[in-house]
């Protein structure tokens, strides 16, 4: 070996090896459940007549390699590094057809469209392969050097672009039109530039009447962009947009010269600006719903602890993650324990009200689960799939499955066992459950066989969402064991501070010699102590001493002691709710 | 130099034909070829095998598209003969078209023998062969149905679609993602006559459109003297009058496993539309409180409207109380007017009744019966009945229900089938299934409508509603019915 050259940075690469690690960093540390959870309302599937059904419809391979991707999604940093791959891979097109284009290229220009997905993250990652696809597709015609090769196959691209992966054709035909225009020879450039813009423009109206029968907007865009019900948001329009719009700004800008500047301000000036978007990014970017995707992601995994530590450490944020955390101590046997050390909203907190949303449907599906009213668990599960964009939801599907077990019908557990089967992340799954539509076999599983000893025996009309206290009260007249409902009941009446109705129950329980745990004996003693003194019965409640003792010395320093100290000795304790916290409306 | 040219030439066409043989046999080995000799069983079993759909011993129409099956019995390889076709490999077998024509038109008015063989290692088995019987009374070509998901109290993409029953062709006639994702609903056709149909849009773009002539009318069909917008509609043979009933609709679900939803009326009454003067004609409707009457149909020569009627019941504490009858008046088509007594024919004794239909040939009255209420879907005991009008006795319909629900059917023109839904095949989707029904009004075993790949059922994730038969294409164009919702201002129907 020779002497070896002088090192030299190259800005080029430096840049966007800083851009496509920070994106890793954004994307998982800011939206990685976010990602987590739209995962779920994809559903890739290898059979020849999805693969065909996707074929058939503009735009729809982009779709399928969209879902492909999608699958990586649930791994630790899967949706950032396939959102940081693309992105990488749409600045460094992007910077390469500037430089095709004979523009005055740079790296941290060529990302800016790439940063609007930070700034705007979008349901799918299907715009991001559409660009991508635009973007290279654009750069090999501008590859070609013979002009009326690259003619004929700009015709073709833009028309193979349409069918595979619409809208990457109308982003093709801006950018062969800039092409042609900036670095094109000859009269006939022109021509071709009007001509593809023409054509990708008027592809999907001829589409329309000859191929498909779709909603105008679906021929142009496809139906995976955005949500097809919604109107197109506007950042999806910035984001395509801003390729052309970039381009179009540098050859403007061409032609005027640039002030002098010092070589170190323009070696540090791109650096800079890219690191100040990406802090600014980085902290102050993050998803407003993250902590409810959050426990959505450990609920699926089945990591309730999970969520009652998170909560813990982190506090609650909003309704949906209480509602997780409420099911998360349901789940680990916490409930009493824990309820009121967490702020709670009352009936809202438990289940969502006449649940519409993707969240709520998945919330009160789990929580009819959890409660042992399969019917309510499947209703809210299918209403699940059937409004998701894709009339997919492959974990809503699992909760059909389990519900269809439970209730015996088994035909329509295996057609989506079958459906479930036929995906690559699902199918280990589905297939254990196969062995389950023998009847013999699901009767001697476990959970099968405690979900069978809970169903409702008594039919109600009452909508759990809507009706919650009536529906758990027949939940809870039908199996007084079981214990789900019968803590979400007490934790409703609790919460509403409605302890005449509480010890009712308590009665019950009493007479069949049951041990309370410490929540109930905490209520248990403000009952006999504020609403009704009644010491004889009083001793009929087995009370730990220290329960009784706790409320003396409470009710001994409430009205003197700091609230801040009270709160720090008695915050736990249900009598502390019923005094200070204001219960819900 | 020439003649190594030549050479050259002839050695390439060699090859270019040795390759092409090669690949026409490997194709034919893997999709089924004709004249092969069948393997040698070395066992015989004595029932038939299960395949998906189940077209063993079925009924079919001559003109009806290939029957394509899977054979559901696990095995390293299937031979099957139908006819004299042989298709070899795997468990899906698909006939092709030019096939399927010629052994319809050969085995017409006699059956297709099917043998089916399945290869374990070794070991060839060999199923006892079943017959797939040709009818020579061919059926109306398209199949009109609406495709939703079998939904609780929400819809998503919901269109009505054609099937050509002759290939494997559907095409959409409107689908919701084009009029705003609205409700669309209770298509009904005059006389299984493609060119005049109507349905609803409820929602975006609300109203009922009727297709008549080439034109799109849409009306606003709510008027102060009746409790809601048309419903379930049928059509006058005439064409001029359509009655349908006004229901004040509502539903609930049930907590045990056993049930899962009720549909009920809290109010329903039966009117007739007149749609030359664009009017709910008093003198031909049933305005009465004090009962329910829905579900009404014409006889096919105009002279009898058919409806369910139950005494008014308070609802929903009676779901599972009320039981309609099935009763007819008859109707003056010139006057538009209806005269009393009724006449019942099905009388709700224990059981209740729905969906009248009469034969277009005016023979039968098929209807579906249920525990209770007029909306069976949900019912897993419904079944399809049948009442000969001329004796008055039941039909056997044995043949053609299953123990799952039966509910909504449709004749074809010609009398001698039907299409009926039903969720025989997973209790939970329904299906249409189609039945041959002989001159004595006996059903044979029906079968379910082919598709090229029956997998596709497996995979579908919508259920067929309102399957009606139709003589041929549905011309109207999606787009003019998505100018006429988007456009057109519904025209106030009046009350007269």
């Amino acid at each position: 070996m020779g002497r070896s050259e002088p090192w030299v940075v190259n800005h080029t690469i430096v840049i966007w090896v800083l851009f496509v690690a920070g994106s890793v960093l954004f994307f998982g540390r800011n939206y990685g459940y976010y990602y987590c959870f739209l995962e779920q309302y994809m559903m890739f599937q290898t059979t020849p007549g999805y693969l065909h059904a996707r074929w058939a419809e503009p735009g729809g391979m982009n779709e399928y390699v969209t879902e492909a991707l999608s699958l990586l999604f649930t791994r630790p940093y899967g949706a950032a590094m396939v959102i940081a791959s693309l992105l990488g891979g749409i600045s460094a097109c992007f910077y390469a057809y500037l430089r095709a284009c004979r523009l005055r290229a740079t790296m941290w220009l060529a990302w800016v469209p790439a940063y609007l997905f930070w700034l705007y993250p979008q349901e799918s990652i299907a715009p991001l392969t559409a660009i991508l696809l635009g973007l290279l597709t654009a750069l090999l015609y501008t590859a070609i050097r013979a002009t009326w090769v690259r003619y004929a196959a700009g015709f073709l691209a833009l028309t193979a672009t349409y069918f595979l992966s619409a809208p990457a054709n109308l982003l093709l035909a801006a950018l062969i039109a800039i092409y042609e225009a900036r670095a094109g020879k000859g009269k006939a450039r022109w021509a071709v530039a009007a001509l593809s813009l023409a054509w990708a423009t008027l592809l999907p109206l001829i589409a329309l009447r000859t191929v498909y029968i779709l909603p105008t907007r679906e021929a142009y865009f496809s139906k995976y962009m955005c949500h097809p019900e919604y109107p197109v948001p506007p950042s999806l329009w910035v984001l395509g947009l801003s390729f052309p719009a970039i381009a179009l700004a540098l050859a403007c800008l061409k032609e005027r010269r640039t002030p002098t500047r010092k070589a170190a301000w323009r070696a540090i000036g791109p650096y800079a600006i890219v690191s100040l978007a990406m802090a600014y990014g980085l902290l102050y970017r993050e998803d407003p719903l993250a902590q409810a995707y959050r426990y959505d992601y450990y609920a699926r995994q089945g990591q309730w602890e999970a969520i009652a530590d998170h909560a813990r450490a982190h506090g609650v944020r909003d309704k949906d993650a209480l509602i997780y955390l409420n099911l998360a101590l349901s789940r680990t046997d916490r409930f009493t324990d824990e309820l009121t050390r967490f702020p709670q909203i009352g009936e809202e907190g438990f289940i969502p009200h006449d649940p519409r949303s993707r969240l709520g449907l998945i919330e009160a599906s789990e929580v009819a689960w959890q409660v042992g009213q399969v019917n309510a668990a499947q209703r809210f599960a299918f209403v699940g799939v059937l409004s998701a964009q894709r009339l997919v939801q492959p974990r809503l599907m699992k909760r059909l499955v389990e519900t269809y077990l439970v209730t015996g019908e088994y035909r329509a557990a295996e057609k989506y066992i079958k459906l479930l089967e036929s995906t690559p992340r699902y199918r280990a799954w589905a297939s254990a459950q196969r062995p389950l539509l023998d009847s013999a076999v699901c009767a001697r599983t476990d959970w099968v066989a405690a979900k069978r000893a809970t169903l409702p025996i008594t039919d109600n009309p009452f909508d759990l969402t809507k009706a919650f206290p009536s529906a758990l009260a027949y939940l809870v007249d039908d199996h007084p064991d079981n214990r789900p409902a019968f803590e979400y009941a007490m934790g409703y009446l609790l919460l509403r501070k409605d302890l005449t109705t509480f010890m009712h129950y308590m009665r019950q329980r009493r007479d069949r010699g049951e041990a309370f745990p410490r929540l109930y004996q905490e209520a248990i003693c403000l009952f006999f102590s504020s609403v009704r003194p009644d010491p004889e019965e009083y001793r009929s409640y087995k009370v730990d001493k220290a329960v009784h003792e706790r409320l003396l010395r409470f009710l001994k320093v409430a009205r003197s002691m700091p609230p801040a100290v009270l709160k720090e000795q008695f915050g736990d304790t249900y009598y502390y709710y019923a005094q200070f916290v204001p219960g819900p409306k | 130099m020439r003649n190594e040219m030549k050479r050259q030439i002839t050695r390439r066409l060699v090859i270019g034909y040795i390759i092409a043989q090669t690949i026409a046999l490997a194709g034919a080995s893997l999709s089924g070829c004709s004249g092969e000799s069948a393997p040698v069983a070395t066992d015989a079993r004595a029932e038939r095998p299960a395949i998906f759909p189940d077209y063993t011993g079925v009924t079919v129409p001559a003109n009806i598209a290939p029957l394509n099956f899977r054979v559901d019995i696990p095995a390293d390889e299937y031979h099957v003969r139908i006819g004299d076709r042989t298709y070899t490999g795997g468990a899906t077998i698909r006939i092709k078209p030019k096939d399927w024509a010629r052994l319809t038109r050969a085995h017409r008015g006699d059956s297709i023998p099917v043998e089916i063989m399945t290869r374990h290692g070794d070991a060839w088995t060999r199923w006892t062969s079943f017959p797939i019987y040709v009818s020579e009374r061919p059926i109306d070509s398209r199949l009109v149905y609406r495709l939703i998901e079998p939904g609780y109290e929400k819809w998503h993409i919901v269109g009505l679609y054609q099937r050509d029953l002759e290939s494997f062709e559907e095409k959409p006639i409107i689908r919701n993602d084009m009029t705003g994702y609205n409700c669309i609903n209770c298509h009904s056709f005059r006389m299984n006559d493609p060119e005049q149909m109507m349905f609803h849009m409820r929602a975006a773009y609300g109203g009922t459109y009727i297709v008549q002539e080439g034109r799109i009318s849409k009306l606003n069909t709510k008027t102060d003297e009746t409790i809601s917008h048309l419903t379930y509609p049928y059509w006058h043979p005439s064409g001029r009058y359509i009655v349908t009933s006004v229901n004040e609709i509502r539903q609930f679900f049930h907590a045990v496993k056993e049930r899962k939803m009720e549909v009920y009326d809290l109010e329903s009454d039966v009117v007739v539309y007149d749609t030359r003067g664009r009017e709910i004609l008093s003198k031909a409707s049933f305005l009465s409180k004090s009962d329910f009457e829905t579900f009404p149909a014409f006889s096919p020569d105009g002279e009898w409207l058919y409806y369910c009627t139950a005494p008014a019941q308070k609802m929903p504490e009676n779901y599972d109380r009320i039981r309609y009858s099935i009763c007819r008046v008859p109707f003056d088509a010139e006057r538009g007017e209806i005269r009393f007594p009724a006449d019942t024919l099905a009388r709700a004794d224990s059981l209740s009744y729905t969906f009248p239909r009469v034969s277009p040939d005016g023979r039968f009255l098929m209807y579906t019966e249920t525990a209770y209420g007029q909306f069976p879907i949900w019912h897993t005991d419904a079944e399809i009945r049948m009442l000969d009008l001329r004796t008055r006795t039941q039909v056997d319909m044995t043949a053609l229900n299953s123990s799952d629900t039966e509910s909504y059917h449709s004749w074809s023109s010609g009398s001698d089938w039907v299409v009926f839904s039903t969720r025989r095949d997973n209790g939970l989707y329904t299906l249409p299934y189609i039945c041959a029904i002989d001159e004595a009004g006996q059903p044979a075993k029906p079968f379910l409508v082919p598709r090229e790949d029956p997998d596709e059922y497996d995979y579908l994730l919508y259920s067929y509603n309102i399957p009606e038969l139709v003589r041929g294409e549905v011309t109207v164009s999606p787009y003019a019915i998505q100018e006429a919702a988007r456009k057109n201002k519904a025209e106030q129907v009046r009350f007269k």
